[in-house]
């Protein structure tokens, strides 16, 4: 039996932002925007997702007058990417 | 709004590509080696032709060194207090060797005051500070998988026990010298030309 590959974490964007934030201590949105090439838009709504799933936190700062959006991987959000690379290795030695 | 289905193949090299992005943010361009490697080893080797030459006093060109280096500690202490930097990204080296300097230097000012205040010989002074830089570099070349910097924390220990043996300031001076270089300099090149390197790489990808 093989196990069902996470909804939320089984999308183009979200694994980028998730891949990217396993790596890292926590990134400024900018910074994950630019390495993902998405645009604002999309992004903001995918990493609401993430957040809304409890894989990552987003915390809102001030610099200057203008908001910085940290995000940071959560325990649960590498959990959950863990067993989602076994599931992908589980399906790859499958092929 | 649909999203493309993505293949087991495509979702491996998601995650691939962005480690390998994220990978990038841990190098170091080795700057901070390079200028501190310069101004140690301007300071031991002008403070070895002095001692022959006896320009100034035996400590003079340390105490420039002490003086800029305060210098420079206060405008970082100044900058983080009042100029708040947000850095775009936070890797899990760039916050652990945040620690380690602050604990590096508290232990070069153990060191540099017990030689200057409780009469610990500067000889065997220098002798403990290379010890201390070997630390800190073997830990940087740990970190970051870097060789030149592992092979030069190993160089500065071994000038670091040949230093403590010696019975000559000018000797010390100039194995203080030596180790710099290997220890400090030469790596800070080298990580500077690798960084260099994978810069052009990656604007080229």
């Amino acid at each position: 039996m093989f196990k069902e590959l996470d909804p939320i974490l089984h999308s183009q964007l979200r694994l980028a932002v998730m891949s990217l934030l396993i790596s890292v201590k926590e990134a400024e949105f900018t910074f994950i925007k630019e390495k993902t090439n998405a645009t604002a838009g999309n992004l903001s709504v995918q990493v609401q997702k993430l957040k809304e799933a409890g894989y990552i936190d987003v915390s809102k700062q001030f610099k200057d007058n203008y908001p910085l959006t940290i995000c940071k991987i959560t325990k649960k959000g590498v959990k959950a990417f863990e067993e989602y690379v076994t599931s992908l290795q589980s399906y790859l030695g499958k092929n | 709004m649909t999203e493309p289905n993505l293949s087991e193949q495509e979702s491996l090299q998601i995650i691939k590509q962005m480690i390998d992005t994220a990978k990038q943010e841990q190098k170091d361009d080795g700057k901070g080696w390079i200028i501190w490697g310069w101004l140690l080893f301007t300071a031991s080797i002008l403070s070895f032709i002095n001692h022959y030459t006896a320009w100034v006093s035996q400590y003079f060109f340390w105490n420039i060194f002490g003086i800029a280096s305060l210098l420079l500690l206060l405008y970082s202490v100044y900058q983080f207090l009042f100029v708040k930097k947000t850095k775009r990204v936070s890797t899990y080296t760039s916050a652990l060797f945040e620690q380690l300097n602050i604990g590096f230097f508290i232990s070069l000012s153990l060191i540099i005051l017990s030689m200057n205040t409780r009469g610990v010989n500067p000889i065997q002074g220098f002798a403990l500070l290379l010890g201390l830089y070997g630390f800190w570099i073997l830990i940087y070349g740990a970190a970051l998988n870097f060789k030149p910097s592992v092979i030069g924390a190993y160089f500065t220990w071994a000038c670091a026990f040949a230093s403590l043996y010696v019975n000559n300031f000018s000797l010390t001076m100039l194995i203080h010298a030596i180790a710099v270089l290997g220890g400090y300099i030469i790596p800070g090149y080298i990580a500077n030309r690798e960084f260099s390197k994978s810069i052009v790489e990656k604007n080229r990808n």
